[in-house]
C-alpha cells in the first residue's frame, strides 16, 4: 500500500516539474513575441525615433518619448490615398479568394467522401500529388501566362485560382473522413432535399471547426502574398496593400486583420476540438 | 444491398459535378504553368517581358543548353546545399519543439491554464509574418539571440568555462540565424495541427494507456503517433514544401552576401527569372529541378505515410483465404 502512495507521490512530483517546465518555456515564447508588438504600437502611438549622425561617421540611435497621447491630425497623416486603394483592394482580393478556396475545397471533399465514382480514387491521388508540388515551383509559367493573356493589373488572377487548393481539399477530405455519416445525407435526401442543398445546409455547417482553421490559414497566405503581385501588377489603382506605397499607417493597417481574424475564430478551432473528439 | 448501391450509381454523377469547378481550375491554373513551365526550360526565353519562346535547338544551341547552363554555375550548387541544410536544421527542432508543446499542452493530467494565451502567441509570429509587425518581430528575436550569444562570449571571455570564441563560430553565421527565424516562424504551424491531430484521438485510448501504467514517452511513440497517422503526413506536406521552397526568410538577409551563405534554390530561381539577368529560360530549367526534388522527396514521404502495410497485409490475405474457399468448394 505504502509502495504505492510513494509511487503516486513521485509521479505527482514529476508531473509538477513538466508542468513549471512546460509554463516556463510557453512564457518565454509569449514574452518574446509580446514585446516587439508593444513596441511597434509605441513606434506608431508614442516614441519617435531619430536616427542622429555624429562625428567620423558614426551615428546613435535617439528615442524621444511623444508626451500625451498622439492627435487626430497625426493620426491621419499615417495614411494617404494609396494605402487606402491598396486596403480595399487587399480586402476585396484576400476575402474573396478565402471565401472560394472554402468553399470549393469543401465542396470538392465532400464529392470525394460521399459519393461513388469511377475516377474518385484517381482524382484523390491527383490532389495528394498536386498538394505536394507547390504552385510557385511554376512561377515562371504563371507569369508567362498573365504576360500572354494580357491579365496584368487585374485582381482576378490572384482570386479565381483559389478554388483549386489542393492542401485544404486534403485537410478537408481528413476532416470528413472522421466525422461524415452517409445515414444524415440519406434522410436528408428521404426527406426530398437536393443534392446542392444537401451539401449547403446539412455538410458545410458540419465542417465548421476544419473551415475555422483553414479560414485562418487562407487568409495569411494572401494576405501577405506579394511576390507575384508585385511583379505584375503596376498600377497604382489596383496595387494591393502589401506593395502599395508605404506610409507608416499602411505597415499598421496590414498587421491588424490576421489578428482580428484570429480572435474571432480561436473559440472556433478549441470547439472544433473537442467536438471532433467525440465523433470516430 | 443491390438496390443501395443502385441508388449510390444514380447519385455517383453529383461526384463528377461537384469535382468539375476545381478539376477545370486545376488545368488552368496549375497544370497548364507548371507544363509550360516544363517546356520553357528547353527554349530561349530572355529579356524582361518576352513572351516569345523559341525552341533551343531552332536557335542552333543543344537543346540541353539551360541545364547545361544551371548545373556549371556554381551558386545553383550552393543554394542546392543550403536548401537542404535549412530544410533539415530547422525543421527537427521545430517538430521536437511544436510536438513537445502540443503534447503538454493537451495532456489532462498537467491541465494547463491560460492555454487560449499560449495559442495564440504560438502560432502569432506565423500570424503577422510577412507584415511590418512581423519584421519588428523579427528582427527582435535576432537581436534576442544576438545578445545572448554575446553575453556567453563575454562570458567565455571573462572565465572560460572551457567554452572559446571559435567554438561559437558556427553559430554567428547567416545560416543560424536563418534557422532560428524559421523555426521561430513555423513551429505554430506545426503545433496547431499537431494539437488537432491529437485531439482527435479518442480519449478511451488515452485512459486505457494510463491504467496499464504507460509512461508519457510511451504513450507519445505508441499511441499518439500512429493514431494521428494522416495528420502526420499532413504535417510533413506543410514541413516540405514550406522547406524547400524556402525563400522569403534567407531573402531577408539580404541578397548581398557575396559568399551566397542565404541563397536557396528558390531564391536562385526567382533572381535568375525576374531580379536583373530575367533569363526565364535558365529559370525555368532551375524550377524543373526544383519540381524533380519536390517529386523525389513527396515520393519517399507517399510511401513512408500513406500506403498501409498492414492494410496491404490484410488485402493479400484475404484474397488467400478467398481463394482457398473456391478451391474447397471446388473440390467438394
Amino acid at each position: 500500500m505504502s509502495d504505492y502512495v510513494n509511487t503516486l507521490t513521485e509521479e505527482k512530483k514529476k508531473d509538477n516539474t513538466l508542468k513549471i517546465v512546460t509554463y516556463i518555456v510557453s512564457i518565454l515564447l509569449t514574452i518574446l513575441v509580446m514585446v516587439p508588438f508593444i513596441e511597434m504600437l509605441k513606434d506608431v502611438f508614442g516614441s519617435e525615433t531619430i536616427v542622429q549622425p555624429g562625428p567620423n561617421g558614426t551615428f546613435s540611435i535617439i528615442r524621444v518619448p511623444k508626451e500625451g497621447l498622439i492627435t487626430w491630425k497625426e493620426f491621419c497623416d499615417l495614411f494617404n490615398t494609396n494605402t487606402f486603394i491598396g486596403f480595399r483592394n487587399s480586402v476585396i482580393v484576400t476575402v474573396l479568394n478565402t471565401i472560394l478556396n472554402i468553399y470549393f475545397s469543401a465542396l470538392t471533399a465532400y464529392a470525394i467522401t460521399a459519393y461513388d465514382w469511377k475516377l474518385r480514387n484517381g482524382f484523390e491521388k491527383l490532389i495528394i500529388i498536386a498538394m505536394m508540388i507547390p504552385n510557385t515551383v511554376a512561377t515562371v509559367g504563371t507569369i508567362q501566362m498573365i504576360y500572354q493573356l494580357g491579365l496584368t493589373n487585374k485582381l482576378f488572377i490572384f482570386i479565381i485560382p483559389a478554388i483549386a487548393t489542393p492542401m485544404t481539399v486534403f485537410f478537408m477530405r481528413m476532416y470528413l473522413k472522421a466525422t461524415f455519416s452517409r445515414d444524415i445525407v440519406e434522410s436528408a435526401r428521404i426527406d426530398g432535399a437536393g443534392e446542392f442543398r444537401i451539401f449547403n445546409q446539412i455538410i458545410f455547417p458540419i465542417m465548421k471547426p476544419a473551415i475555422a482553421t483553414q479560414t485562418i490559414f487562407c487568409f495569411v497566405a494572401s494576405w501577405t502574398n506579394d511576390w507575384v503581385p508585385r511583379i505584375v501588377i503596376l498600377d497604382d489603382q489596383k496595387k494591393i496593400l502589401p506593395i502599395a506605397s508605404a506610409a507608416p499607417g499602411a505597415e499598421l493597417l496590414l498587421s491588424i486583420p490576421p489578428i482580428i481574424l484570429y480572435l474571432f475564430l480561436s473559440k472556433q478551432i478549441v470547439e472544433g476540438i473537442s467536438l471532433g473528439s467525440v465523433k470516430m | 444491398m443491390s438496390n443501395k448501391n443502385q441508388i449510390n450509381k444514380r447519385y455517383s454523377k453529383w461526384g463528377y459535378i461537384f469535382s468539375i469547378p476545381f478539376f477545370v481550375i486545376f488545368l488552368i491554373f496549375s497544370f497548364w504553368p507548371i507544363a509550360s513551365t516544363v517546356f520553357y526550360a528547353f527554349c530561349y526565353l530572355k529579356h524582361a517581358g518576352n513572351t516569345h519562346p523559341q525552341l533551343l535547338f531552332l536557335v542552333g544551341k543543344p537543346w540541353y543548353q539551360n541545364f547545361k547552363d544551371i548545373f556549371i554555375s556554381k551558386s545553383f550548387w550552393d543554394a542546392f546545399k543550403n536548401t537542404f541544410f535549412f530544410f533539415l536544421a530547422s525543421t527537427i527542432p521545430e517538430w521536437i519543439l511544436a510536438f513537445w508543446l502540443a503534447v503538454m499542452m493537451t495532456d489532462r493530467r498537467l491541465k494547463i491554464k491560460g492555454r487560449a494565451i499560449f495559442k495564440l502567441s504560438f502560432f502569432f509570429p506565423k500570424l503577422v509574418a510577412g507584415t511590418a509587425l512581423g519584421g519588428s518581430l523579427l528582427i527582435h528575436v535576432i537581436s534576442v539571440v544576438g545578445e545572448s550569444i554575446g553575453n556567453i562570449l563575454t562570458i567565455s571571455a571573462i572565465d572560460g568555462f572551457g567554452i572559446t570564441p571559435e567554438d561559437l563560430e558556427p553559430i554567428m553565421s547567416i545560416q543560424f540565424f536563418v534557422i532560428v527565424v524559421t523555426l521561430f516562424l513555423h513551429y505554430g504551424i506545426t503545433f496547431i495541427y499537431a494539437v488537432v491531430g491529437i485531439t482527435g484521438i479518442p480519449v478511451e485510448i488515452f485512459e486505457a494507456a494510463e491504467i496499464d501504467g504507460a509512461t508519457r514517452r510511451q504513450t507519445f511513440f505508441n499511441i499518439t503517433l500512429p493514431c494521428m497517422k494522416p495528420m502526420l503526413f499532413f504535417i510533413t506536406v506543410i514541413s516540405v514544401v514550406d522547406g524547400i521552397g524556402m525563400a522569403d526568410i534567407p531573402s531577408y538577409f539580404g541578397p548581398f552576401d557575396t559568399l551566397r551563405r542565404n541563397l536557396t534554390l528558390m531564391t536562385y530561381m526567382e533572381n535568375q527569372a525576374f531580379q536583373g539577368s530575367y533569363a526565364y529560360d535558365r529559370a525555368s530549367a532551375a524550377s524543373l529541378v526544383l519540381l524533380a526534388i519536390y517529386i523525389i522527396v513527396s515520393g519517399i514521404i507517399y510511401l513512408t505515410f500513406l500506403r498501409d502495410k498492414d492494410e496491404a497485409e490484410l488485402k493479400k490475405l484475404k484474397r488467400l483465404e478467398r481463394k482457398a474457399l473456391k478451391d474447397s468448394l471446388k473440390a467438394g
